[in-house]
């Protein structure tokens, strides 16, 4: 997805990846900021590191983050 | 206990104190005590599961019953009344993850230490800073992280994205502040070691002695256990050592930060690698219980185009920082071309100047904005000469008589993929050229080295090639064995490292004792409550963040000293006093309405409390518009906005940010405070009853009465 440093994201679905476990279902519907996106080659594939507001810093599929101010 | 609080967090405050007061004496009521906290913390903080509370009755019920310690059997008692009196409360906590009191306020740390992988209680130690108690802050942020200085200087800083200042202007330079912090309190020796438990005679092993490998065996042997580090590399580090370059991370900084971990009895075997010189049956022969692999990612991906692998010239980017970092500073041509765009690019490049290398040229299919690497990075590598050539394919290394003559690429175009928004380089057909270099560094990514975990065969790996962990406690699915860091995340961060090894060293403990693991991650833990730094509302707007002084550029293109020179004692100290202790306000807005809606005011200037459409905010808004009534403090459910009457003044101020000051006015009679001229004023146009002036004096309202009653009956006068 070429996600950015510092961009509004929403988590605004379950992912299908294998990386998604049960609590992060408590993610669903919130918005973050990308703190750490793959650094090195922009891979769709690469797990993102999120910071969610209220709920922690985490890596997460892209697949399930949608950018707010784009 | 009353209603109004909870249970749960009193259950916690009580084990706490007893543990802090030192009231249990023998070590096994000290151990029972610590394993209760350990479990009412999860439930404070909502990540207990089904298990947690009959282990929370067992324990209690062991420390009530263990005759050898009068003040453990005393304590035992009270958890266990506490317990029974209460059952719902608890119940609901774990089933709901909710605290109806709102007192379990480890369940609301600021945005700031949520944001942190390492969960460091960020607020405290900002307000330690800002009054000169450097040594207090390290120990706060050691509690959470055992790296704050190497942090202070490499940290992503992931903190300061969430930082509510940031709303403001900009975020407080929350990851500076902890490098001055460790400077500071290493150079005056007031940098020390907690207290460790009583040794456990119990064995783990932990692989590699990186960030995520060290600070695992750093909370283990913190809590008595016996630790033996084996790394491969002749140092500790990890890629903090291999990885960021010298003129980054000074070497001493890490030295120090390990020998302080080392200092606990941790044992590092070093030029050791599993898998080649040692195997798990050996280890586990030697009496190690649990596992900790924190091996990170330090193979890397191949280019896959013509050329790649016909030339010594063509190395990784992983190597080669590795290489320097332990003493060659051979240069790896005149000129050098970098491919790729990321962080680990951009330190191969800026590391090629200072070898020398006449030209660095770093090659990237896309445009500058996609560069995945750090804008100040950026920056700092174009001011020092790096240039950059975007929308750049490599299709061949080029190279004569097995030598390097240059990298052939296609020019690319950006073009939206098919069914969404995202751009994607599209090479344009005949756009072929060639960069002439005589050395190709390719940084496109790094990957684990599997083979050495073969001899775990029944390991779960990920489609990713990463070791699969339940990220709640980092467990493999093989019992007793545990993962974190690069290993586990592929390519990250020092500090998530950090936060897993942490998580890691929590989970082997729980494992080794048969407690219960957590079902979720743990939310970080406020240690306490600092009082706050009381400065004025036009300071709090005045302050900015302040800009990191840099090497000079002759320093910077030829040697390896820190670019980052570090803020001043005194920036310092102005910079802590920019936080808006998120920990205490916690945003809720009810000020604002009160002032806005109730009271019909509208002189708080609050815009930074919303996070997802944050408006203009401006402190000094209130001083101007305020009556000074009080509603907003009174209204305020965490003390955060508090009203206060001082020589003479009533002051409004919200943590310690002085929003209004102004003269009181008493009363002519009894010499009570009745407000402020703007408060009488307003309660005057509304009731004119309260508060009025006759004879050109001013009463309070029981006075008043008092003198017109008098008055009428003309007897005589109040005073
Ligand atoms: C060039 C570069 C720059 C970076 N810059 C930053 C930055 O500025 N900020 C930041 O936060 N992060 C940065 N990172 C990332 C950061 O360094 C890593 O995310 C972090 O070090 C990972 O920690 P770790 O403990 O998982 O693994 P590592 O730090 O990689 O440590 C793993 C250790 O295990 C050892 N090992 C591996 N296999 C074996 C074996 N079989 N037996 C024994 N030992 C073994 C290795 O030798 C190594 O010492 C950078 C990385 C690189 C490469
Ligand atoms: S202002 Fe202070 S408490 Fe608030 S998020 Fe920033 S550093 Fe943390
Ligand atoms: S000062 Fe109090 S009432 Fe106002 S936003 Fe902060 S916590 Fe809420």
């Amino acid at each position: 997805m070429a996600l950015r440093k510092g961009q509004k994201v929403e988590v605004f679905r379950r992912s299908g990846d294998e990386s998604w476990e049960p609590y992060m279902d408590k993610f669903i519907g919130r918005h973050g900021i990308i703190t750490d996106p793959d650094t090195s080659i922009n891979d769709p594939e690469s797990l993102v590191e999120v910071s969610l507001d209220g709920m922690g810093t985490h890596r997460l599929p892209q697949d399930c983050l949608r950018v707010l101010d784009a | 206990m009353t209603l109004t609080q909870c249970p749960v967090d009193q259950t916690l405050t009580l084990l706490c104190d007893a543990m802090e007061a030192n009231r249990l004496q023998h070590p096994r009521s000290r151990r029972l005590a610590g394993q209760l906290i350990t479990m009412i913390e999860d439930v404070a903080s909502g990540r207990a599961g089904a298990a947690h509370l009959p282990t929370v009755q067992r324990l209690a019920d062991e420390l009530a019953a263990f005759q050898a310690d009068a003040a453990g059997m005393a304590l035992g008692a009270e958890v266990r009344l506490a317990l029974a009196a209460n059952q719902e409360v608890f119940a609901s906590h774990i089933e709901t993850q909710n605290c109806a009191a709102g007192a379990c306020d480890r369940l609301a740390p600021s945005p700031c230490q949520m944001a942190c992988p390492a969960g460091i209680d960020i607020p405290t130690y900002v307000a330690l800073i800002a009054e000169g108690r450097d040594a207090e802050a390290i120990e706060t942020i050691r509690r959470d992280n055992p790296f704050p200085w190497v942090c202070g200087l490499v940290c992503t800083r992931p903190c300061e994205f969430m930082c509510v200042r940031g709303r403001i202007d900009q975020p407080v330079s929350i990851k500076t502040l902890k490098a001055f912090a460790a400077e500071r309190a290493l150079s005056l020796g007031h940098y020390v070691n907690p207290a460790q438990a009583p040794p456990k005679n119990r064995k783990v092993c932990v692989i590699g002695a990186g960030p995520g490998g060290m600070s695992a065996a750093y909370y283990l042997a913190l809590n008595g256990y016996t630790v033996r580090v084996i790394e491969a590399l002749p140092m500790a580090g990890g890629m903090m050592m291999v990885g960021i370059p010298r003129y980054r991370l000074p070497r001493e900084v890490i030295d120090r930060e390990v020998a302080m971990i080392e200092a606990l009895g941790v044992e590092f075997r070093f030029n050791t690698c599993l898998g080649k010189d040692v195997g798990f049956a050996q280890l586990r022969a030697e009496g190690f219980e649990a596992f900790f692999l924190a091996i990170g990612a330090h193979a890397s991906f191949k280019l896959n185009i013509p050329g790649e692998n016909d030339y010594p010239q063509v190395i990784q980017a992983i190597d080669f920082l590795k290489r320097v970092a332990l003493g060659d500073r051979h240069l790896p041509g005149q000129q050098v071309i970098i491919i790729g765009g990321g962080n680990v690019a951009i330190d191969a490049a800026r590391t090629c100047l200072r070898l020398g290398c006449a030209s660095v040229t770093m090659a990237y299919r896309r445009t500058l904005s996609e560069m995945p690497a750090d804008v100040e990075e950026i920056e700092q590598a174009e001011e020092e000469g790096v240039q950059f050539a975007f929308l750049t394919v490599p299709v061949a290394v080029e190279g004569r008589d097995g030598h390097v003559t240059g990298l052939r690429c296609l020019k690319a175009r950006m073009v939206a993929q098919a069914g969404s928004k995202r751009m994607a380089p599209v090479p344009i057909e005949g756009s072929e050229f060639v960069i002439r270099a005589d050395a190709v560094i390719s940084a496109i990514g790094q990957r684990i080295e599997k083979q050495t975990l073969a001899e775990l065969k029944d390991l779960s790996w990920t489609r990713r090639d990463t070791i699969q962990v339940h990220t709640a406690t980092m467990a493999t699915d093989l019992p007793g064995v545990f993962a974190a860091g690069d290993a586990v995340t592929g390519p990250a961060t020092v500090v998530e490292a950090i936060g897993g090894g942490k998580r890691a060293a929590a989970a082997i403990d729980r494992y080794l004792n048969g407690l219960p693991q957590p079902g979720m991650p743990p939310v970080p833990v406020r240690h306490h409550r600092a009082a706050w730094t009381e400065v004025p509302a036009t300071t709090k707007m005045a302050l900015k963040r302040q800009p990191m002084p840099l090497l000079n550029m002759d320093r910077r293109r030829t040697t390896f000293q820190q670019v980052e020179l570090g803020l001043s004692e005194n920036m310092v100290r102005e910079e802590a006093r920019r936080c808006l202790r998120c920990d205490i306000c916690r945003r809720c807005g009810r000020c604002v309405e009160v002032c806005r809606d109730k009271m019909k005011v509208d002189a708080l200037r609050l815009g930074y409390l919303d996070f997802d459409a944050p408006g203009p905010t401006d402190f000094r808004w209130t001083q101007e518009h305020c009556i000074a009534c009080g509603a907003c403090a009174a209204n305020c459910p965490n003390d955060a906005m508090q009203t206060e009457d001082r020589k003479g003044e009533r002051i409004i101020h919200l943590c310690g940010t002085v929003l209004s000051r102004q003269p009181l006015r008493y009363c002519d009679g009894c010499g009570e405070a009745i407000g402020t001229d703007r408060y009488i004023e307003f309660v005057r146009r509304r009731t004119h009853r309260i508060a009025p002036v006759l004879d050109g004096r001013i009463y309070c309202d029981q006075c008043a009465r008092r003198k017109a009653v008098l008055d009428a009956h003309d007897v005589h006068s109040v005073d």
